[in-house]
């Protein structure tokens, strides 16, 4: 990996060069929580002033920009008995400013089932290859703990990378793209002092970490407690909203939706992001419910996310961020769920 | 100064220019692109079910699509949507694949309602397949019960055309009622020609039976099982592989001799959907078809 | 007209209005781009918003607003005869909707604070399956009218309209809105039909559960979370009231 610093105004260019071309996604507000509290989500920009770097975290996380909520896979020309199908990818370049650690990891992961395992998904890939990522380093909140879940650095899947070391960045490069990209705004080589103080942001960070969830024993916990009362427990709780999958950076499940216009010479296949805690995700033909209690299918989302990938991939599907907790109005969260497990074991 | 991000067109990919050949899983493919297959003829079997011959119009296509028995394709009618449905035809027959659906929700609803010569869109095949080539030089038993002989026809078809590969080859099918038995019409062909032992049972009868009478497990007593030479493939209700993979472990069949094709609402049959994900496990990529062990394993899968 | 090579029927139709605002036929009546292809596939033949001349020969009745007269009582049973299907439409036909306030006080005191001594033919608010046999309900307040083409498009084709199960958060979360409970606003959306594309939410409005319960809600847990984020029994009450969506809770 090659490292620069470019100067805060030199980046304002940067960005404001880029939104001339391409489309820009970066977090944005629009609301204040009760405590008065910006709410940030990422949203398409129309000026730099509009970037907020200095943002906590986002309510619901960039992953939409790889796999919308709604896509359509592929669109059919119908006549009488025949038809004709059309499938278009995106091919439209877009730039995210300011995607975190656990988020880029998020799509790492993502990547492993949606283009390095069976059948590549021709959609993910468009668009994961026509997206420049400019990730951006901070200091973790009250509830972060991507530490746990080793997603609290990023490595890779970025262009750039920025960490705030006073009046410029210092920029992680990873890419062609990213590294043409900062030299033609005066990008510096990096100063023994400019080191330095990258180190201490980098060291603060690591001190910042308040919350830990111990996954080590998880998988086998999955398991062991698959009839444990803390499902049931958590999951009379549970709203069954599928808030929790909206907004998590990983949860990738979905269902697929036909329709046809209303004169019937049209036809849509949608791909819509589905949540496991959705009443009838598992129900199949002729009606049967596999899942037809509220924490059963709580525990499968854990099941998948704690041990189903661990399985298939060496990690957890969950990346630490506590989107899902923040956004759970009933308190459920990967922290107490996974602390009750290992209580409950203990006694 | 401006910016322009170099656009990829996946279109370009020398992969990306060819219709999709599903055997070949890693390769970047135009994944939701169906074959457009003729309905060329629709065989009424009781008033559930109908067998569909389908035979997809493009030759190139048509003679690329191979598949294995037990293996599946997602059947779809555009705008309408798309199911998983296991083949059941031969998998040398090049000219149409065999698809038995049973009316159950929108998608065969409307399915059963089209006419000879719609056209229809096939993706696949997909799936894990009963593996007929470990089962050279063995006994195979074939259990179905209900809507289980449908993934069996392809099996069946196989031994057929493999006949001397194998040992005894023993179906036995057990159906509610006897309007329900399904390709009963074959059986005298299976019978003489494929040379299999077929044994029938229904646990209601009607007025016009002769038959056996009882549960699929009755059907035991009739047949003579060597443990240690035999392969079984059971397909059915749930509950049955209970019963039925109970008894053949407690006569000493390992669970890893005994197959079960495993039935959930896949929306992609490519692993990527979760609906019919447990875990680790996806009945679409690694299923449909299990090994006992596997099954008894997963949990939620019976 | 065809379908994947199946004969597809125009079906006549017929839309009915009873106690509502009637904003739910302006719906059907709305959205220049998409009416030219709704008529042509149905064939109208009673509708009083957009045409005077009526006739009897509908199979499909569009029921609109709660029954609150024996008049109208009378009158939706002949239309129940007469259509094949009848699908009511709307928060008023569906679960009684805002009119339902009235049943909350005695009908006496309402007639005599409303018409003072006029005479007036009002009895309690009834949804419309209270009165007749209803085979669909399409709820909303008003109506949206992508989900009334969708579910035309079931009718012609003769499939079962399978509505969405889940809550209206699913779809209030897709469009990325911040949730309104952080903003201190009180919301049905966990326990409401989605189908509405969280409208209200979008507009920082907490939601008012005018498309009534989604499948299995879990109604316990949303009251102990109102009382704990410390909103009053009367409030929780008001909320739940206001469409008598649902009814029987508190």
């Amino acid at each position: 990996m090659l490292f620069r610093t470019i100067t805060k105004e030199n980046f304002r260019k940067m960005v404001e060069a880029l939104m001339e071309n391409n489309e820009v996604i970066g977090p944005k507000w629009r609301d204040r929580d009760t405590e008065g509290n910006k709410i940030y989500r990422f949203l398409k920009l129309n000026t730099f002033d509009e970037l907020q770097m200095d943002y906590t975290r986002s309510y619901s996380s960039p992953k939409n920009y790889f796999l919308p909520f709604k896509e359509d896979l592929s669109t059919y020309r119908l006549e009488d008995k025949d038809w004709e199908q059309e499938i278009h990818y995106t091919i439209h370049p877009r730039v995210i400013i300011g995607m975190r650690a656990c988020d880029i990891n998020a799509l790492l992961k993502l990547d492993q089932v949606l283009v390095k395992s069976a059948y590549p998904n021709p959609h993910y890939v468009a668009r994961r290859r026509n997206t420049l990522i400019i990730g951006l380093d901070h200091e973790p909140l009250e509830d972060c703990f991507c530490r746990s879940m080793n997603s609290d650095t990023a490595f890779h899947g970025f262009d750039l990378f920025l960490t705030d070391i006073g009046e410029k960045y210092f920029v992680a490069i990873n890419s062609d793209t990213g590294y043409m990209i900062v030299n033609r705004f005066d990008a510096r080589e990096v100063a023994e002092d400019d080191q330095r103080r990258y180190k201490e942001v980098k060291g603060r960070i690591e001190t910042k970490f308040k919350t830990q969830v111990d996954v080590t024993i998880v998988p086998e916990l999955m398991d062991l407690e698959f009839e444990s009362d803390v499902w049931k427990k958590w999951g009379d709780k549970c709203l069954s909203c599928g808030s929790c999958a909206m907004v998590c950076p990983t949860c990738y499940c979905y269902g697929i939706e036909e329709h046809t216009n209303l004169t019937f010479t049209k036809a849509t296949k949608r791909r819509v992001l589905y949540s496991c805690n959705l009443l009838d995700f598992a129900t199949v033909a002729g009606g049967h419910n596999f899942r037809p209690e509220a924490h059963i299918r709580l525990k499968y989302r854990y099941y998948h996310q704690f041990r189903g990938f661990v399985e298939a991939f060496n990690q957890s599907l969950c990346v630490g961020c506590n989107r899902c907790g923040k956004a759970c109005l009933a308190g459920i969260s990967p922290k107490v769920v996974i602390d009750d497990l290992i209580e409950t074991e203990k006694r | 100064m401006s910016l322009q991000i170099p656009h990829h067109d996946i279109n370009l990919e020398p992969s990306m220019s060819k219709p999709p050949d599903f055997n070949r899983q890693s390769v970047l493919m135009h994944t939701e692109r169906g074959f457009k297959s003729e309905v060329i003829s629709i065989v009424p079997l009781t008033t559930q079910e109908k067998l569909f011959h389908i035979r997809i119009c493009d030759p190139c296509e048509r003679e690329n699509f191979t598949f294995l028995p037990g293996q599946f394709v997602m059947l779809e009618l555009p705008g309408c949507g798309e199911v998983p449905i296991s083949i059941s035809s031969s998998t040398s027959n090049k000219e149409f694949i065999a698809l038995c659906v049973r009316k159950v929700g929108k998608v065969t609803g409307m399915l059963h309602r089209l006419k000879q010569g719609a056209i229809v869109g096939i993706r696949g095949p997909f799936g894990t397949h009963f593996p007929m080539e470990k089962m050279v030089g063995y006994n195979i038993l074939l259990i179905a019960g209900g809507l289980g002989i449908v993934p069996l026809r392809s099996p069946i078809y196989w031994t057929k055309e493999h006949r001397s590969d194998y040992k005894d080859i023993t179906v036995m099918y057990g159906a509610k009622e006897p309007g329900q038995i399904l390709f009963d019409y074959q059986f005298e062909e299976w019978r003489k020609i494929y040379g299999l032992k077929m044994l029938t049972i229904v646990q209601e009868a009607g007025e016009n039976w002769n038959g056996r009478v009882g549960l699929i497990t009755e059907l035991f007593k009739e047949v003579t099982i060597d443990p240690d030479n035999t392969f079984a493939i059971v397909c059915g209700p749930p509950v049955m592989f209970k019963f039925v993979c109970g008894h053949l472990s407690n006569l000493g069949l390992p669970r890893q001799r005994m197959f079960v094709s495993l039935e959930r609402r896949m929306h992609c049959g490519m692993g990527k959907c979760c609906r019919c994900n447990v875990g680790s496990t996806f009945t679409c990529l690694d299923g449909p078809v299990f090994d006992y062990w596997t099954v008894m394993n997963l949990k939620e899968a019976i | 007209m065809k379908y994947l090579g199946i004969t597809l029927e125009r079906p006549k139709i017929g839309v009915f209005s009873f106690t509502g605002c009637e904003g739910c036929q302006l719906q059907i009546a709305n959205k220049e781009e998409t009416l030219k292809d709704l008529f042509g596939v149905v064939e109208v033949v009673n509708f009083r918003e957009i045409s005077s001349e009526g006739r009897d020969d509908y199979e499909i009745a569009f029921v609109e607003g709660s029954i609150t007269t024996e008049s109208e009582s009378a009158r939706v049973k002949k239309i129940r005869k007469q259509a094949g299907t009848l699908v009511a439409i709307g928060a008023c036909a569906c679960l009684g909707g805002v009119n339902n306030l009235k049943s909350r006080f005695s009908l006496p005191d309402v007639v005599k604070e409303v018409y003072g001594t006029h005479p007036i033919d009002t009895g309690p608010v009834r949804k419309v399956k209270d009165v007749v046999r209803v085979d669909i309900e399409l709820p909303g307040c008003p109506i949206s009218k992508p989900e009334f083409e969708w579910l035309v498009r079931h009718l012609i084709l003769g499939i079962e309209p399978q509505f969405l199960q889940y809550s209206v958060c699913v779809e209030c979360k897709q469009r990325l809105n911040s949730c309104v409970f952080d903003m201190g606003m009180m919301c049905l959306g966990p326990i409401t039909r989605a189908g509405c594309n969280a409208v209200c939410p979008r507009n920082r409005l907490g939601c008012w559960g005018c498309r009534g319960p989604a499948e299995e809600a879990n109604f316990e847990s949303l009251m102990e979370i109102l009382r704990e984020r410390g909103f009053s029994e009367e409030h929780i009450a008001e909320r739940m009231n206001f469409f008598n969506a649902f009814g029987g809770i508190l």
